[in-house]
């Protein structure tokens, strides 16, 4: 038996509300799987879609971007900001073909720790049952091999 | 009096009355259909000017060059109505003041060419709302439309494909008028996002920074996908991004110059549907 | 008596090639573009173009490729190097001025150190040019020295038949006729006539441009910025230009591993100079243009005693801003009158 595919997956969240929340997770003594590694952010507001790409560049098979509420933001309307900028940089990435599984998005906040573990939980299913992104994994092994003339 | 005479003679009287110091339009190309653009401060030598169905290219990227607007003085403009809205982004982004640059607007429709009445940015209002009405109409692009009807796997392939032709000459970027950084963020390399090699995986990274970096700011003037010579469809990610900015946010780039730029600005009821 | 190349013979040709284990490219079209890439067969060729728009180049100096691979341990570096293999090639369908280009490049990639990316993948190919017998606006071949008919870096000239049917076959060094032995069995000797080929008419007076450029006093011309005006600093020139040649190194990846790699890079950026102080010696974009021609028609010749420039027409044909190395010559020319 072939050991079953562990998928890479990168979470970059808000210190004020998510990273709050998946504490919360750690400290209520709730399991959710270890394929996430989670990158801490000041807010959403800081989240570039660049982020999303270099997490892509290195070989994650899916991404999450998670923050406060909309009304919650620490420095009041960062994550406003970060909306609009996933509205359009989500309908890029679907549009070029991205599978919608690989990039998720989601509000949580400090008191959402079960809400965290869940959502964990269900993207690693997710992403487990579609496989590793080796239509990107495909594009990273090109660059390390001899041009083709 | 033909248009070209018509703008050709208030182009000597702009620069014979001192009131511009430049005249930037398009002159004779190598072939008979080619435009070239062209810097005129002489009112004699406006005869040089020509103004035809093959002026197609997006001017205004020229106002931003190092030090040309730096002494106060005005410029005038040959403009397209894309060419007016670039300008009013420029001016909403602090790149310009409108109030330097005298417009000389015209349209094209089919093989004619018709004059636009005003001299500043404000006095084409009205074109561009009847503009935005006309784009939110207007169906989208027949491969625009094959791509939506594709499964992620086939879209992936075909922008696989067209990315792996790209050769990172960044012509598309020189071309545009929107793209004004002085150090692009591409070409940092403290932190380096994004893989600067033309392989496959740093071309798709290239143009997906490049489309967002224009979402809501493209004015579809197409001087991208012109100048890219090796024809990936630029105008397709740049007019997906034009069409989510109209629909999520009821953005048409370029509006008018109090425009909040669409990234930077939000309302607390903007629609989301995918986020968890 | 003349050996001819029967078109009808060109599946043959290729499929005796690639039986062989030689890998075989010639000019494709695909998406409104076209260039240089290997082929199973030639029915994939488009015959019928004047020229590629992108370059032969590629096939000897593709636009990344990687040089070695790093990792860095605790105890050790490991280092591994790319090279091109040395499996033999034959290239179908390249013009006269592309093949003279990669004669020129021969000069600078062979000077100060050999360039063994380039030089193992010229070693290993044969190219096979087809003399042009139509041209367009763009062509200034005979402006340069050169003609719709030059043999300068090509193993095999191929002149079209006057029928259309096929080519007079002409092997110009040891590796075309290497090339051709195999295929010996499909040359038909005949007496049928070459088409004519393509009249490109002479532009400028080469010879004015280059005394003029070689004046110190012109350096700092007023002419370089009225020229240059409307440049946009975009490489399409350079990168399709089949003697552009300069690159730039880069590493990818981390302090710990990654891949170091050969990229294209241009005189037209403003980054190519750009000091890590902040200084940029070439400043302006007609800093970067007055390069651009210095170099193609100065300094390179005076190096190798001649000009990098073909006279395909490629920098102006794609230029988005109608510029290119004709409308400057031409310019220089007048002036010297």
């Amino acid at each position: 038996m072939s050991e079953p595919f562990e998928p890479k997956i990168v979470a970059f969240v808000c210190t004020y509300c998510t990273y709050a929340g998946a504490d919360l997770a750690g400290t209520s003594r709730l399991k959710y799987p270890p394929n996430v590694r989670i990158v801490r952010l000041p807010c959403t507001g800081r989240i570039s879609p660049m982020f999303i790409l270099k997490a892509f560049q290195k070989g994650a098979d899916g991404v999450l971007v998670s923050g406060c509420h909309p009304g919650d933001c620490h420095f009041d309307h960062g994550n406003y900001h970060a909306r609009r900028r996933w509205t359009a940089f989500n309908a890029l990435l679907q549009f070029t073909g991205v599978p919608e599984e690989r990039v998720k998005f989601s509000w949580i906040s400090a008191a959402e720790g079960i809400k965290f573990a869940e959502l964990i939980d269900s993207i690693t299913e997710e992403i487990r049952t579609a496989g590793p992104f080796e239509q990107y994994h495909k594009l990273i092994a090109e660059t390390g091999s001899a041009a083709s003339v | 009096m033909s248009i070209q005479e018509q703008y050709r003679s208030r182009a000597k009287e702009l620069l014979g009355e001192g009131s511009v110091k430049m005249v930037i339009g398009y002159g004779v190309g190598t072939t008979a259909t080619r435009r070239r653009p062209i810097f005129i401060t002489s009112p004699d030598e406006t005869d040089r000017l020509v103004l035809d169905a093959s002026c197609r290219t997006n001017l205004a990227g020229y106002l931003l060059r190092e030090g040309l607007l730096a002494d106060q003085k005005s410029i005038a403009v040959f403009l397209l109505p894309d060419g007016v809205r670039a300008l009013n982004i420029l001016a909403a982004e602090s790149q310009l003041a409108t109030a330097q640059i005298v417009v000389l607007g015209f349209e094209i429709k089919g093989e004619e060419v018709k004059p636009l009445e005003g001299t500043a940015a404000g006095d084409f209002s009205a074109i561009i709302a009847e503009r935005k009405e006309q784009r939110k109409a207007q169906p989208s692009h027949e491969m625009a439309v094959k791509l939506e009807e594709m499964t992620p796997a086939e879209r992936f392939a075909f922008w696989e494909k067209e990315f792996s032709r790209c050769i990172k000459c960044y012509a598309c970027r020189a071309a545009c008028p929107m793209c004004w950084c002085r150090r692009c963020v591409v070409d940092n390399n403290q932190p380096q996002w994004v893989n600067t090699s033309s392989h496959t995986l740093g071309n798709l990274e290239w143009n997906l920074v490049r489309a967002f970096h224009l979402a809501g700011r493209c004015v579809e003037c197409g001087n991208c996908s012109e100048a890219c010579p090796v024809n990936i469809p630029l105008h397709l990610l740049n007019g997906r991004m034009t069409d989510e900015v109209l629909t999520a946010f009821d953005h048409y780039p370029g509006a008018d110059e109090q425009q909040e730029p669409v990234l930077a600005s939000f309302r607390k009821d903007d629609p989301e549907t995918f986020i968890l | 008596m003349t050996k001819i190349l029967y078109s009808d013979d060109l599946t043959t040709c290729f499929s005796t090639w690639r039986k062989e284990g030689i890998m075989t490219f010639g000019p494709v079209q695909e998406a409104g573009n076209s260039g240089f890439r290997e082929v199973q067969d030639e029915k994939e060729l488009d015959m019928n173009l004047i020229l590629t728009s992108r370059t032969l180049k590629e096939l000897f100096f593709p636009r990344t490729e990687p040089m070695l691979s790093y990792s860095i341990g605790k105890q050790q570096i490991e280092t591994s190097e790319f090279l091109p293999s040395e499996k033999p090639c034959i290239i179908f369908g390249a013009r006269p001025c592309d093949a003279a280009g990669m004669a020129m490049d021969d000069e600078l990639f062979n000077w100060d150190y050999r360039d063994e990316y380039w030089f193992r993948r010229r070693s290993r190919s044969v190219i096979m040019t087809i003399a042009c017998s139509t041209s367009d606006d763009f062509c200034m071949c005979t402006s340069l020295g050169l003609g719709p008919d030059s043999a300068k870096g090509s193993d095999v000239l191929l002149r079209p038949l006057a029928s259309g049917k096929g080519w007079l076959v002409e092997e110009l060094t040891e590796k075309g006729d290497k090339a051709l032995q195999s295929i010996a069995s499909l040359l038909k000797e005949g007496t049928e006539e070459a088409a004519p080929t393509a009249e490109v008419p002479v532009l400028f007076d080469l010879e004015a441009c280059t005394t003029w450029l070689a004046d110190p006093e012109n350096f700092e011309s007023h002419f370089w910025k009225e020229i240059s005006e409307r440049c946009i600093g975009c490489g399409t020139c350079t990168y399709l230009c089949p003697t552009c040649h300069c690159f730039d190194i880069q590493d990818e990846g981390d302090t710990y591993e990654g891949i170091r790699r050969k990229n294209w890079d241009s005189c037209s950026f403003q980054l190519f100079t750009m000091h890590t102080s902040g200084h940029n010696p070439r400043n302006t974009q007609s800093a970067r243009w007055r390069q651009r021609i210095m170099h193609k028609f100065n300094y390179f010749s005076l190096k190798f005693s001649v000009n990098s420039c073909t006279g395909c027409g490629r920098c102006t044909r794609e230029c988005p801003v109608d510029m290119g190395v004709r409308e400057t010559l031409q310019a220089i020319s007048t002036l010297q009158k």
